[in-house]
């Protein structure tokens, strides 16, 4: 038998708890609100001097920025967060502005300081505004914090890492992919990538990592940052390396890196008996590669048992320009069967796709 | 002086933009939305149109659609103003009617001269 004072209390009680928890999230919100509004009516009356910072000419801005690093200390921590978004949302003389604004206010060191806070919160903003301002003598101290036990810390400090243009990083941003406190492979890619070209021997020295994912960013970095003077060194990633991602990842990279030295690991990266996944990528990358030796090849791939494998062969020889396509024209007048197949539906996406399909395959691949 | 729309739902973007065009000569009226948008472009008469892609709503694209499918707004100049993540939308916005494209960071100078640049164009 069911007691029912006892279900009636429960009730009362699970009612108070949710109006308790409404009421709580009401006052936080409440409170967030209030804080909001009070530093934007602070900031007020100095957000049109930062505006005319942003907008001003040349030699305007040294008169604003002393204006502005003036401001005492409460109202430049209610403008500090709008300075610190405008980073990332303004480029050329502006830019350059506000990363003066900073180091006049010692913003810099004030951040450096930070790295070592016991929030979370604050040792992930002293790294994104270290990184906004490409604070290179803070690399190393920003390094530290990808081990930091705060995942949203790890990946600020991996961001910031990549604005810093301090290759210094590249061995510690390829060490963060592995251990128990790791940064995501997209992130780490993203900051090697902003490294730029004085990064790539660091990136490079990722291929002989005994990590397969250390080697697969690295080499995906190589080919998004257009490392051609690393080729060789994909090329023999793809030849040699053990493991099927970082060879898929190496075919990626020397289609995009477009180099001659590309075309006979590529070439025989397609051949049957190789992975399926490697031989769709391989094909793609010829095609991205424009080299017109691959159309005999492409074209024999017409016919591949595997219809994923032949499909990627039929759009990497429209890539290749009019040779690919007169290949592609042949097989789709020959003999009837599925390379003929893949032909016609080749072609025909080109007619109705246009200029969008070289954007199709390569988000496809 | 140019009559010209800024939507955008940012904040520190809209007012950005809106200076930096009144400084320039210009007469600017930012709203936060793509449906508000859409409402100025349909009760005031404008020169230039700018718009963010990605806005909560109707987006930067709808509008442009939509401008470009009635006659009477139908040759009113649109800017599309883009993040560098999605630089897949330039080819949406071309293909949505706009005539230029601006990508996020960008330089308040350089917004101008585009700006100017879009309004020499539709002049001649």
């Amino acid at each position: 038998m069911i007691n029912t004072a006892l279900v009636t209390w429960a009730l009362l009680c699970l009612l108070v708890f949710v109006l308790m928890l409404s009421l709580l999230t009401v006052a936080v919100r409440g409170a967030r609100m209030y804080r909001r509004r009070r530093r934007e009516r602070i900031a007020a009356p100095v957000r049109g001097l930062l505006l005319e910072l942003l907008c001003a000419a040349e030699d305007e801005q040294d008169e604003l920025l002393g204006r502005l690093a003036r401001i005492d200390k409460r109202t430049w921590a209610a403008l500090d967060p709008t300075v610190a978004a405008m980073l990332g949302k303004v480029s050329g003389r502006a830019r350059s502005a506000l990363v003066r604004l900073y180091e006049l206010r010692g913003a810099a060191d004030e951040a450096v300081a930070r790295l070592g806070s016991r929030s979370a919160a604050r040792r992930g903003r002293a790294a994104h505004v270290l990184g906004q301002l490409s604070h290179r003598p803070a690399a190393l101290a920003v390094c530290r914090l990808l081990d930091d036990r705060d995942r949203d810390v790890r990946l600020a400090a991996a961001r910031a890492l990549g604005r810093t243009g301090d290759p210094v990083a590249v061995p510690h941003l390829l060490r963060s992919l592995r251990g128990a406190r790791t940064v995501p492979p997209n992130v780490v890619t993203a900051a090697l990538t902003s490294l730029g070209r004085d990064a790539w021997p660091a990136v490079a020295a990722g291929l002989r990592d005994p990590e397969p994912l250390v080697r697969a960013v690295a080499i995906e970095a190589l080919g998004m940052t257009g490392a051609i003077s690393r080729a060789a060194e994909v090329a023999r990633a793809l030849r040699e390396d053990a493991d099927i991602e970082v060879r898929i990842r190496a075919a990626r990279a020397l289609g995009r890196l477009g180099m001659p030295d590309g075309l006979p690991p590529l070439l025989a990266a397609i051949r049957p008996g190789r992975p399926v996944a490697q031989r769709i990528v391989a094909a793609g990358a010829l095609g991205s590669l424009g080299a017109v030796a691959a159309t005999g090849p492409l074209t024999e791939l017409l016919g591949d048992r595997n219809p994923h494998v032949a499909g990627a062969a039929a759009r990497a020889l429209l890539r290749l320009g009019p040779a690919g396509e007169a290949a592609l024209r042949e097989a789709a007048d020959g003999r009837p069967g599925p390379a003929a197949a893949q032909a016609r539906a080749a072609l025909a996406e080109a007619a109705v796709g246009g200029a969008r399909h070289d954007v199709l395959v390569e988000v496809a691949l | 002086m140019a009559r010209v729309l800024i939507a955008d739902d940012d904040a520190d973007i809209r007012d950005l933009v809106a200076f930096k065009l009144v400084q320039s000569g210009h007469q600017v009226t930012a709203v936060e939305d793509g449906m508000a948008a859409l409402r100025m472009v349909r009760e005031q008469p404008l020169d230039l149109l700018l718009l963010d892609i990605r806005m909560p709503g109707m987006s930067g694209l709808d509008v442009c659609r939509e401008v470009r499918s009635a006659p009477e707004t139908a040759s009113l100049p649109v800017i599309l103003i883009t993040a560098r993540s999605q630089e897949g939308d330039i080819e949406l916005g071309f293909a949505a009617g706009a005539d230029d494209y601006i990508i996020k960071p960008f330089s308040p100078r350089e917004l101008s001269s585009r700006v100017t640049a879009m309004l020499t164009r539709v002049d001649r």
